[in-house]
């Protein structure tokens, strides 16, 4: 797949996928050395939107590979499609002129092929997300260390099954619990932190153009301010401020103030704590203050 | 080292001893690393500061706490060259000036002519000092010079008295800078990281007023951390087992007995009661409310979660807890209306009045945690009580915040521990261990149990 710093960088502005440079560059180097690329950081700062950026600006396939603990091989690598065969067999049973040979029960077109294996076999590149890797058990994280090593996938069947175009792989982790050190040390590495107020304001401006550019800074200066709540059990995420900022636009709103967001909290705050947490800490009154500040859209994203 | 590296190799060299640097920084990375860096500086233009930088950090660094230690050595290794430039202006300069600073302590401390025998740190600490005390020193030299003209010998005194002052500011400068030093403002420049391990391992009852935030967040992660685990681990539960033939059987009637579906066997996953009973007596008042804060977020994967205070009497929070919103709220009207809270503590009584008036919530299966310090007023009435109680239930286990070391102090603690399980837990490290290590460990026996019946 022939890339260049250029294009890459044009694409994500392309698909709407605002990011800095130091980021664009970080995957562009993931894709030319043909490493999967670790995402971390909190919860809703873009991090599996990348991976789904990546696919459209590469104009490919997105094969996604959600982990949860529990997740097992034959639901990220293949599974033998058991009902097929026991048909196969049953067909077979009544027929006089061929014997039914074992080889043709575990031959591909019975294989049910999951994302991993799927991302491998595939004859074309395509780009495999897998979401959330640290909720995954440390086994299943021992055997994708070992997928992603060789891209290469071993069926006792059939023999060892060789990727035949090198996926470009994704890893997304929120950080709940560390990764190993071997899959670490196969990732290039990216952390995302929130963005700051001009490049969520660039990006609201970006998914909802209908508000207009003071208007999206006032609604990114709202949610920094709200995220800067260290005791907040979830921070608005970058979906969530996309989702808010559609609503104020559904309601016509043109300005920001006190009363509107509290009326609308419910969209940005999912928890009673936290809304409460917002009452006692900033309230009607908080926001109008801060609105009456001088605007301070901050410097460039300071995302890793 | 690195000049003397042949050309050639000068730039890997570089790198290589720049990777050491970040090895001596804590960071993990080996040569598959570095060769991956190097790899990467191919790809880009390496006379861009920024884009070499972000080369590197996206193949050497491999987690968050490491990215701003590679920041800093980054900053400190590839100086640009004005900056080089710079810095060496600025050592000559700093050269320079020690020098001259030499010059003027060994001048003015000087007797007969001939300056005293101090070392470069001693006289540096003179030229540093204040010009009061600089004067005090010297005309206490002047003067000793003025005396030993009446043929007195005091040259060796001299020197002592003057080692003896620079020693003195010295150690006076060394307690200025801790005062002001990491002792204060070491909170605020620690990583999250460090804070989390700190507050998990100090005594809960004597945390600051400033960690009470960090600690309740602390609290509220780690309860949601294991609500997750507990839930996973009964979905995962719930998808194997044994092959259920009997189900297999009649589920493949329709296909004549072909066995197209398989059946497997779901084992029974009962969610386990908890009532618990926290002591908020003034003494244990924090305590109890991290412990009930913790347990609280459990919630999600207990079944039924009775919560009662006491302290002189009892009191039943579930119904407040049920109608409002959330716990803190609870705690702080309890604490406002102080119906049972800061009084004297009676936990025989407590414990009568739950067997008597909430009788209906003590089932065999029921396990009930105390958490308390064990200081009761009547200990010879809360004994039979306990014993009563224990006999209702399933299991009883006492939640103690007094260091165990400290156990053999007290009668109460040693009574109270001979009829029930007691568990030192006076962190939240213990406080999670406690819950997430044992007393879940018990969930997964019960489940075990309920399965084989």
């Amino acid at each position: 797949m022939q890339v260049d710093l250029a294009h890459l960088r044009q694409g994500f502005a392309d698909v709407g996928y605002i990011c800095d440079q130091s980021t664009v560059l970080t995957v562009y180097l993931a894709l030319k050395l043909e490493k999967p690329l670790l995402i971390e950081g909190a919860p809703g700062v873009g991090k599996t939107e990348m991976g789904k950026a990546l696919a459209k600006v590469l104009k490919t396939e997105l094969i996604r590979l959600q982990c949860y603990e529990g997740l097992d091989e034959t639901r990220a690598l293949y599974e033998w499609n058991y009902q097929r065969q026991l048909l196969r067999i049953q067909i077979d049973r009544h027929r006089q002129e061929k014997q039914l040979e074992e080889e043709d029960l575990f031959s591909l077109s019975y294989l049910l092929e999951r994302p991993l294996l799927k991302a491998i076999r595939s004859p074309e590149k395509k780009v495999l997300l897998i979401d959330e890797v640290d909720k995954c058990d440390p086994e299943f994280e021992a055997f994708l260390f070992e997928v992603l090593s060789d891209f290469q996938i071993s069926i006792p069947e059939l023999g060892t099954l060789h990727a035949e175009n090198i996926p470009v792989v994704v890893l997304t982790s929120n950080n709940e619990r560390e990764l190993s050190d071997g899959l670490k040390r196969r990732c290039l590495y990216l952390y995302f932190n929130f963005p700051d107020v001009a490049r969520e304001s660039q990006i609201i401006r970006s998914r909802v153009p209908e508000v207009g550019e003071h208007f999206a800074d006032e609604i990114a200066r709202v949610i920094a301010h709200i995220r800067s709540q260290e005791e907040l059990r979830k921070k608005p995420s970058i979906a969530e401020t996309l989702d808010w900022a559609r609503a104020l636009v559904a309601l016509g709103k043109k300005r920001i103030d006190g009363a509107l967001v509290n009326d609308t909290l419910n969209l940005l705050l999912k928890n009673r704590q936290d809304q409460l947490l917002f009452h006692r800490q900033i309230g009607k009154k908080g926001i109008e203050e801060l609105l009456q500040q001088p605007a301070n859209l901050g410097e460039d994203c300071k995302c890793y | 080292m690195l000049l003397t590296a042949p050309p050639e190799r000068f730039f890997e060299e570089n790198m290589a001893a720049f990777a050491a640097l970040l090895r001596a920084e804590g960071l993990v990375l080996g040569t598959a690393e570095l060769l991956d860096a190097l790899q990467a500086l191919h790809h880009v233009d390496i006379t861009d500061r920024a884009a070499f930088k972000t080369a590197l950090r996206a193949t050497l660094v491999k987690n968050q706490r490491d990215l701003e230690i590679f920041d800093q050595s980054f900053e400190r290794y590839f100086i640009p060259q004005a900056a080089q430039a710079q810095q060496l202006r600025e050592v000559t300069r700093q050269r320079e000036q020690q020098a001259n600073k030499l010059k003027e302590a060994a001048d003015e401390l000087s007797f007969k002519g001939e300056p005293l025998p101090l070392s470069t740190e001693e006289m540096l600490l003179y030229t540093s000092l204040p010009d009061e005390q600089r004067r005090n020193l010297r005309r206490f030299v002047q003067e000793t010079e003025a005396a030993e003209k009446e043929r007195r010998p005091l040259r060796p005194l001299l020197e002592t008295v003057v080692k003896g002052q620079l020693r003195y500011w010295h150690s006076r400068k060394e307690q200025v800078a801790k005062g002001d030093g990491p002792g204060g403002a070491g909170g605020s420049s620690m990583a999250a990281g460090d804070t989390d391990k700190r507050l998990r391992e100090s005594d809960i009852r004597k945390l600051r007023q400033a960690d009470l935030p960090a600690a309740k967040a602390l609290i509220d992660r780690l309860s949601r951390q294991l609500v997750r685990k507990l839930v996973y681990r009964r979905q995962r539960g719930a998808s194997r087992g044994a092959l259920d033939f009997r189900r297999t059987v009649r589920a493949n009637m329709r296909f004549g007995g072909e066995p197209f579906l398989l059946k497997y066997k779901r084992k029974r996953r009962s969610k386990l009661p908890l009532l618990f009973i926290g002591d908020l007596s003034a003494s244990m008042k924090r305590y109890s409310s991290f412990v009930l804060q913790f347990i609280y977020g459990l919630q999600a994967a207990v079944s039924n979660l009775e919560i009662f205070s006491f302290a002189d009497t009892l009191e039943y929070l579930t119904p407040a807890l049920k109608d409002q919103a959330g716990l803190e709220q609870i705690l702080e009207r309890v604490v406002l209306q102080g119906e049972s809270w800061g009084g004297g503590t009676n936990i025989g009584v407590a414990l009568k009045e739950l067997s008597e008036s909430y009788g209906e919530l003590l089932t065999p299966r029921t396990i009930v945690i105390i958490a308390s310090d064990t200081r009761t007023v009547q200990l010879d009435r809360a004994l039979p009580a306990l014993q009563r109680l224990k006999e209702r239930v399933r299991q009883v286990i006492w939640l103690n915040p007094l260091p165990s070391e400290q156990w053999p102090r007290y009668r109460s603690v040693q009574a109270f521990a001979e009829l029930v399980e007691m568990w030192p837990c006076n962190t939240i490290a213990q406080l999670e261990e406690a819950v997430a290590g044992r007393l879940f460990a018990t969930t997964v026996f019960l489940d075990q149990e309920a399965g084989k019946r």
